[in-house]
């Protein structure tokens, strides 16, 4: 299905819906028309708002569980929420650790083919201007300019999240809009990234990291963008007391600060890179969670975010277990 | 007094390898030859400056360092008293001139507006002062603007040459530098062989075409009292920090932000009083020490930073914006959040608010 078709069936559904519904997050075209931003609608009229496309990266379930009351109202009233395949298992996690009411909510999934890495497309094309629409047919991402329409092999413009994502229809949903569509790789190649990386010695991959890390300007961006990292109030990073870092910007802050946010995602990340898109100063911080899924995968075969009856394993604790 | 000078591209290299011997040189680079952003870092023969876009993050640190020791303190027991120590403190820290070079305008018009707050008030920051002194601006006439710039809406523009000691203008095949004041016409020297009468003319149309665009349409500089207006109305607030995640890129992109934090971090007897950016974003920003925060929420520290850049700063320094246009915010925002929107929709009525961008 083409994407402004997609957008228009998703606003009708919504229409069609909004009396059961108190709210409904989705994407509206952003300051430009490369940019999409989350959107919060409490009026039907606003409807029309609504976007659908490869520019549509922000995972807004985080806002379910941070910003929104999602316990069940007295009205039975709902909110209404727009995912892709990852923002489907952001959501199962959350449900899966009590944050949000399943009830609570009308899920809105979208069979996703991908959204467009900024900076790849940027890197390529740094002149691009007036851009009008951004679409994905195939194998091509389609930008059409005012001047012009442009056509780049996806490999080099989708984030890379998407390139390796085993999910792209959303795991749990109440309608869905369009087709299933087919994962870009087989299971076999998910960590590929991750297993490049190990292949390199301790010593190279301590250096890569810390020339990664060096770079990094504590600005949290990774952690608030995670729909998962849910304990900010008093997060290690900032703590004064008890005090776990200093507030200087050596690397030893910053790597234990990254390290920490991996290993509370341990099992719980559900690979939406929101961290990782988000950084202004490029640090693939998923490549950690990715290594920590890796090892959750190997020894205890589970994936997060994928059934909202299983029990996360470090939600658990099985003295009989084999795994490890 | 040396006239404009020519710096062709494939001699900028050496002219910055020369400068770098007696100052530290800083320029706009990219992170390594796999990364799109830019950042600004201390020139080295393997690091080539990138000029064709904005950095990522400002040359703010070049001044004002993300991180800055204050003063360094050892406590020494007493041998004769065990209940007694003495505290040995050093705050002497001495500073290299320093160069930025192919800053922008609104990346050095982020400084005028640190200079009111800590040179020009009643209390001079003797850290800030001491950089400042030694810092030289090279700036380039900014030919790049995009859909998230707005220079102009708060009483800039691409052309602005306030703040800065050289000019640098790109011309067919490289630069034309001019000195606007006595400390840059110093470096003229350094800079390159004499530009021809037809770079110069080409150089002069070029600024002349820039300093005729208009970046940003709206005018921002006038929201003071709207802000006033506007500030008990939660229900406003609450609708435009909605979206807001509440990380620091905001307020670390920005060349204007200067909110620091100062903390003592000390192993046993020996530690550094340290003072390292804040961001009005944080959870913890105003925090008390009772614990109680005035700004609980997002709401509250959200109009904080509006009213700070819009209202209070430019009551307090003679109408001057705290807000220099350059875009990052809106840019760099991981949820696309527009100040200029929130700003423009004070003076809105309730029905006309979009509330969403």
């Amino acid at each position: 299905m083409p994407m402004d078709e997609k957008t228009k069936t998703l606003q009708e559904d919504f229409e069609k819906n909004f009396a059961d519904l108190e709210l409904v997050i989705g994407w509206e075209t952003g300051f430009d028309r490369l940019h999409a931003t989350p959107v919060f609608i409490r009026q039907p009229s606003e409807l029309g708002k609504l976007v659908w496309n490869p520019l549509c990266s922000q995972n807004l379930s985080g806002y379910l569980a941070k910003n929104l009351d999602a316990s069940i109202q007295e009205d039975g009233k709902k909110i209404g929420i727009c995912v892709k395949g990852c923002d489907s298992r952001s959501l199962v996690a959350l449900i899966q650790e009590n944050f949000i009411d399943r009830k609570r909510l009308y899920i809105v999934g979208i069979p996703c083919e991908g959204t467009v890495d900024l900076r790849r497309l940027m890197r390529l094309n740094p002149s691009l201007k007036n851009v009008r629409k951004v679409d994905i047919e195939g194998n091509k991402a389609v930008v059409e300019t005012d001047q012009e329409t442009l056509r780049f092999p996806i490999e080099d413009v989708l984030a890379r999240k998407c390139l390796r994502c085993l999910y792209p229809n959303p795991v749990i949903y109440d309608t869905i809009i369009g087709t299933p569509v087919k994962p870009r790789i087989s299971e076999d190649k998910a960590y590929t990234a991750v297993e490049k990386l190990d292949s390199s010695d301790r010593k190279q991959r301590l250096a890569f990291w810390k020339t990664e890390f060096d770079r990094c300007i504590r600005c949290y961006a990774c952690r608030n963008a995670c729909p998962l990292c849910v304990c900010q109030d008093n997060c290690i990073a900032e703590s004064r007391k008890p005090k776990w870092l200093t507030q200087r910007d050596g690397i030893r802050e910053k790597f234990l600060f990254h390290m920490i946010h991996g290993l509370h995602l341990a099992g719980r990340c559900t690979e939406c890179g929101e961290c990782e898109r988000v950084c202004p100063v490029e640090i693939p911080t998923m490549l950690i969670k990715e290594k920590m899924n890796q090892i959750v995968k190997d020894m205890l075969d589970y994936e997060a975010g994928i059934d909202p009856e299983a029990k996360p394993p470090l939600l658990t604790f099985d003295p009989g277990e084999t795994g490890i | 007094m040396r006239g404009k000078t020519f710096i062709a591209h494939d001699e900028l290299p050496e002219v910055l390898e020369r400068l770098s011997k007696a100052m530290d040189v800083w320029i706009p680079t990219a992170i390594n030859d796999e990364k799109y952003e830019i950042q600004f870092l201390p020139y080295q023969s393997d690091r080539l400056p990138v000029l064709d876009r904005q950095s990522t993050m400002p040359p703010k640190k070049v001044i004002f360092p993300q991180v800055e020791t204050l003063l360094h303190f050892s406590r020494k027991k007493d041998e004769n008293n065990p209940f007694k120590s003495h505290i040995k403190l050093e705050d002497e820290e001495e500073v290299s001139p320093v160069l930025v070079f192919g800053a922008r305008p609104c990346d050095v018009r982020g400084f005028l507006v640190f200079d009111e707050v800590y040179l020009n008030g009643p209390y001079k920051d003797p850290y800030y002062a001491k950089r400042r002194k030694k810092t030289l601006f090279a700036t380039l006439v900014c030919e790049t603007s995009d859909n998230a710039c707005f220079c102009s809406a708060v009483g800039s523009g691409p052309a602005d040459q306030t703040g800065s000691d050289l000019w640098i203008i790109p011309v067919d095949g490289g630069y034309v530098i001019e000195a606007l004041t006595e400390r840059g016409e110093n470096l003229m020297p350094e800079m390159g062989k004499d530009a021809t009468e037809a770079q110069v003319a080409e150089a002069r149309d070029v600024q002349e075409k820039v300093a005729g665009l208009r970046v940003g349409e709206a005018d921002l500089t006038q929201n003071s009292d709207a802000f006033e207006d506007r500030f008990s109305d939660n229900e406003y607030w609450r609708d435009m920090a909605f979206k807001c995640i509440s990380c620091g890129i905001c307020t670390y992109v920005c060349p204007t932000c200067y909110c620091f934090n100062i903390t003592d971090e000390a192993k046993d007897l020996d530690g550094e009083r340290i003072r390292s950016w804040d961001s009005c974003m944080f959870n913890h920003f105003t925090r008390e020490a009772s614990g109680h925060n005035p700004r609980p929420s997002k709401l509250e520290r959200y109009r904080n930073r509006i009213g700070h850049k819009f209202s209070y700063f430019p009551k307090k320094y003679k109408g001057m914006i705290a807000c220099c246009g350059c875009g990052r915010c809106i840019r760099r925002c991981p949820v696309a959040l527009d100040i200029r929107n929130v700003v423009l929709s004070l003076k809105k009525n309730k029905e006309n608010v979009d509330v969403c961008k």
